[in-house]
């Protein structure tokens, strides 16, 4: 976590957006990283109720949500004729229109700005699929540093058991299918996984998230969040 | 960055770039009408037409939904379709690609539009560079006189409003396109583009287009095997038709 403040203030990772200042971002971004059936979303609608009570203002904003190319990018995804540079540009843009449209305002307004999701999942699917990691850096130079990351590690095989017991399915894009680890949707679940888990690690290093333990119960997760995210709120 | 040449691609790619008005795709039309003639496997591919993003594409600029940075990416993306799909299997496959604009458009527009210049390059350094660029070269006055003559319908992005640059649309065309232009001249060096006189009448822009294009690429090595059947509503001889295709006369 950092405390962005006047003498230690918030940047963007590269060159940003032209013409806003970093410093005019007072609000908080924070960010929740994790694979589907960690309790990401969950866990950010427990927060979202828990802040609102307390009086701050809230916004949420997710990845595939932007009103410029949430439809298209769907469609495309569903019709599996994305190449990894397509997509890796295509979740770029979403995530850009939110960006500029949601968090930034957001942010110079003071609110606590929460994202399922942020550029370390689309970094850690680019990587896995082989994309320059120069040139994601380069990408998402447009990004500004969150107030924290928390990552919701959860092992591969207890993924399985959340997805099945929640869908009774694992979603193609979710199981890495595109990359043809395996024909097979539940051993490529588990291989793409654990890829996507490393390429997380690789990033904490980079990034220095915090990494949260997601295979304890729900509960004591959203306990040590609160407890987090009140000492970055200077609540006591 | 590598030529397509220099990768070792079997395939070569021709790029037009120039500002609307300057007549480059008038020119690269008729380049590929005469090498479709000559029998050479050509594929023509333009700026912003990918099936996938098109019509995101359109949403954004009918809805003024764009800004710079989202401006660039779409193209971008749109580009990576283009290139992931079309453009780098028919050049493993030994084609002659002409595209309508490349990289260069969104390195000139992109900048213009205030994204530092070292992004917009990263952005498609995944791209390599045509084996030849032409760059339709017109006095700006000249180009802007050929779309705005008939006092078109000026789209907003296509007259740079999101700029601000005017209230007017021609004006703000004007100055867009004026700055648009210097980008282009500012890079013509570094990617060495073949710098042509568009003000000059399209039929001899023509002839010059073609010799360029035939010293610079052996067109006899790319051509299709056997010419391309002919169409069924033309009866031809039967003879010629065994002695095209290499068939075997007896039979």
């Amino acid at each position: 976590m950092k405390k962005f403040d006047s003498k230690n203030c918030r940047s963007f990772y590269g060159h940003g957006i032209p013409h806003v200042k970093p410093e005019q971002l007072t609000g908080k971004l924070i960010v929740f990283e994790g694979a589907d059936g960690s309790g990401r979303s969950t866990q950010l609608i427990r927060l979202v109720d828990w802040l609102e009570t307390c009086g701050y203002p809230t916004v949420q904003v997710g990845l595939k949500r932007s009103m410029l190319v949430s439809e298209e990018l769907e469609k495309a995804q569903n019709g599996n004729v994305l190449s990894r540079t397509t997509l890796a540009l295509f979740y770029a843009t979403d995530f850009a229109d939110q960006l500029e449209n949601v968090i930034i305002p957001s942010l110079k307004a003071g609110f606590i700005v929460l994202a399922d999701r942020y550029i370390y999942t689309l970094m850690a699917r680019d990587m896995v699929r082989g994309m320059n990691e120069k040139w994601l850096k380069n990408l998402y130079g447009i990004a500004p540093e969150p107030d924290a990351v928390f990552y919701l590690s959860v092992e591969p095989n207890e993924l399985v058991q959340r997805n099945l017991s929640k869908t009774a399915t694992l979603d193609y894009w979710e199981s890495g299918m595109d990359l043809g680890l395996s024909r097979d949707v539940f051993d490529s679940f588990l291989k793409y996984q654990q890829q996507m888990g490393d390429a997380f690690l690789k990033l904490q290093k980079i990034y220095g998230f915090d990494i949260v333990d997601a295979n304890r119960p729900m509960e004591s997760i959203t306990k040590e969040l609160r407890k987090k995210i009140g000492s970055l709120l200077g609540k006591s | 960055m590598k030529t397509f040449a220099e990768m070792n691609f079997p395939g070569r790619l021709v790029a037009v770039e120039g500002l609307d008005g300057s007549g480059k795709s008038t020119q690269i039309y008729l380049l590929k009408r005469w090498l479709e003639a000559e029998g050479i496997k050509v594929y023509f591919s333009e700026w912003n037409s990918s099936e996938l993003v098109k019509a995101a594409t359109s949403k954004g600029k009918k809805r003024e939904l764009l800004t710079p940075t989202t401006f660039s990416l779409i193209h971008a993306t749109d580009f990576a379709d283009r290139y992931e799909r079309h453009l780098v299997p028919l050049l493993r496959a030994g084609y002659v690609v002409l595209c309508d604009r490349y990289i260069f458009t969104a390195f000139a527009r992109d900048v213009t539009r205030g994204c530092p210049p070292e992004w917009v390059r990263g952005l498609y350094n995944f791209a390599a560079l045509p084996d030849m660029t032409m760059f339709f070269k017109a006095d700006l006055e000249v180009s802007l006189n050929r779309i705005l003559e008939g006092r078109p319908k000026l789209k907003f992005f296509e007259a740079g409003m999101d700029l601000r640059l005017s209230t007017d649309p021609y004006e703000s065309f004007r100055i867009f396109q004026g700055r648009i232009l210097e980008q282009y001249l500012a890079m013509s060096k570094e990617f060495n583009f073949v710098v042509m006189d568009a003000n000059r009448d399209v039929e001899s822009q023509q002839k010059i287009v073609r010799k360029l294009v035939s010293e610079k690429i052996d067109l006899k090595k790319f051509k299709r095997r056997s010419p391309l059947p002919l169409p069924p509503s033309l009866p031809a001889k039967k003879d010629d038709v065994t002695d095209e295709l290499g068939g075997d006369k007896a039979a």
